[in-house]
């Protein structure tokens, strides 16, 4: 699985970067980059949450 | 520094009023020169504060969103007016990492787009129901929907009754209110009505918890330890002021927004894909929160002018929303604009942890009053600015002349 940012819907809240720093990095700008290629079992639970907490349903994970 | 000095505040508390209910012409004024430093509160106005408070305030977007990327520079925690006792210690608006992280992480569930989209029925019962106690006619809507409706979202959630909204409601006023208007003692004595109150709750929740927020917080362990029962007062005030004058205040202005333009009424009632932009843009051109406090950690750099360390700084979130570099034509209300960026919930880590819930109760609100009524005007009495504190934005009274049918 991986994490997919959808830009059109992303406020750059930075909300992502600042919890899951392992998973999402931002860009000086807050545009937020995903850092990982695919979501494991180690990372499982951490992109969840990445997903849940966005406030603007930006992230998403995809088979 | 040789450039013109800036309106001050304290030059401003002349004419306080005027300022708070349109405050945009005085930001246009000093947001060519800032950041510059102005007399937050001028010394002696204020019993307890003997010498001037100053901040530098910031008025451009690019400078307001950079500060508020940077956390490590300004610093939430260190607070002068908390130091004094003026205000109790917040928690999470006025913390910095690592303890913001440890808080935000353990209340962020509590307000997820997810949760807050499984709530939305349940919203809409309580919007309908306000309405149905509303009638047609004439009303006073601040005081029979903006207020209620928030206060009984967020009495939900906390697990606290939903009745007691005129007490929140004078809680609130206190703790926002600017700080001459409310003096020290009153405003200790506020404090002590709330811990006194919450503390029953918790304690309550502690020998027999519930489905509910205050429950979480008193079973809450962060590496070890609970919560002290400071900081779960600190969880509840936020709460209960953050979560409800802001949203109250939202609402208040987007229906005025709307009662203004009747010809934008009727294109919503055509089109409702119209009302999450409209909301948009009412947070823009009229952020519920038009500035908060920040305190330098060291030597920064905005704009080419250089703050020291250790020095306050007033973060203008409605100044930046009207920055025409960012937003062309900053004072027309206009849908289509691309207002992904606009700052009103703030930027980076204090992003307003309840931003989901306040546009949820702000489109549930919107569209049962597109539902019910077929035209909304002003009403025949005036409506009444709050003039009580420049940090929020919003109306005291705002009377809508509110009918059915006759379209």
């Amino acid at each position: 699985m991986r994490l997919v940012i959808d830009y059109q819907e992303c406020r750059k809240s930075g909300q992502c970067s600042y919890l899951h720093p392992e998973l999402i990095t931002a860009d000086p700008d807050g545009t937020p980059r995903v850092t990982i290629d695919a979501v494991d079992e180690v990372s499982r639970e951490a992109a969840e949450d990445a997903v849940d907490i966005c406030p603007s349903g930006a992230i998403r994970l995809v088979e | 520094m040789d450039t013109p000095a800036p309106l001050s505040l304290e030059q401003l508390r002349g004419d306080l009023a005027a300022f708070l209910s349109n405050p945009y012409p005085t930001y246009q004024e000093m947001r060519g020169q800032s950041p510059v430093q102005m007399e937050f509160i001028p010394g002696g106005i204020v019993p307890g504060l003997d010498e001037p408070i100053k901040a530098w305030a910031l008025m451009k977007y690019d400078d307001v969103y950079a500060a508020l990327r940077d956390h490590d520079t300004f610093s939430s925690a260190r607070n002068p007016f908390v130091e004094k006792g003026f205000f109790p210690q917040l928690v999470l608006i006025m913390d910095d990492p690592p303890r913001h992280t440890r808080f935000r992480r353990l209340v962020n569930k509590a307000f997820t787009l997810r949760r807050v989209e499984s709530l939305e029925p349940w919203i809409t019962t309580v919007a309908r129901e306000l309405l149905d106690e509303i009638g047609t006619g004439e009303i006073d809507i601040v005081r029979s929907y903006t207020i209620p409706l928030p206060v009984k979202v967020i009495a939900r959630l906390m697990g606290i009754p939903g009745d007691d909204y005129p007490t929140f409601k004078r809680w609130s006023d206190t703790f926002i209110s600017s700080l001459i208007s409310i003096p020290l003692e009153e405003r200790m004595r506020n404090t002590m009505e709330m811990a006194e109150y919450f503390g029953k709750i918790a304690a309550a929740r502690r020998s027999q918890g519930a489905e509910d927020l205050i429950t979480a917080l008193v079973d809450a362990e962060i590496e070890g330890e609970s919560l002290q029962d400071w900081e779960i007062l600190g969880f509840c005030i936020l709460l209960l002021i953050a979560g409800n004058e802001t949203t109250t205040n939202l609402m208040g202005n987007a229906l005025s927004i709307l009662a203004d333009r009747p010809e934008l009424w009727r294109r919503l009632q055509q089109d409702r894909s119209l009302v999450e932009p409209v909301i948009e843009e009412t947070l823009r051109y009229e952020s519920p929160v038009q500035q908060l406090l920040r305190m330098t950690t060291k030597e920064t750099t905005l704009s080419g002018i250089t703050i020291p360390a250790n020095e306050l700084v007033a973060v203008f979130f409605g100044a930046a929303n009207r920055d025409p570099k960012e937003f062309p034509s900053p004072d027309e209300f206009r849908l289509g604009r691309d207002l992904r960026n606009h700052v009103s919930f703030g930027v980076g880590i204090h992003y307003c942890l309840g931003a989901p819930l306040a546009r949820a109760e702000a489109k549930i609100s919107l569209n049962a009053f597109l539902d019910r009524f077929s035209t909304l005007t002003h009403g025949d009495a005036p409506a009444v600015r709050q003039s009580q504190s420049p940090v929020v934005f919003g109306f005291e009274r705002l009377p809508l002349s509110l009918n059915v049918g006759g379209r």
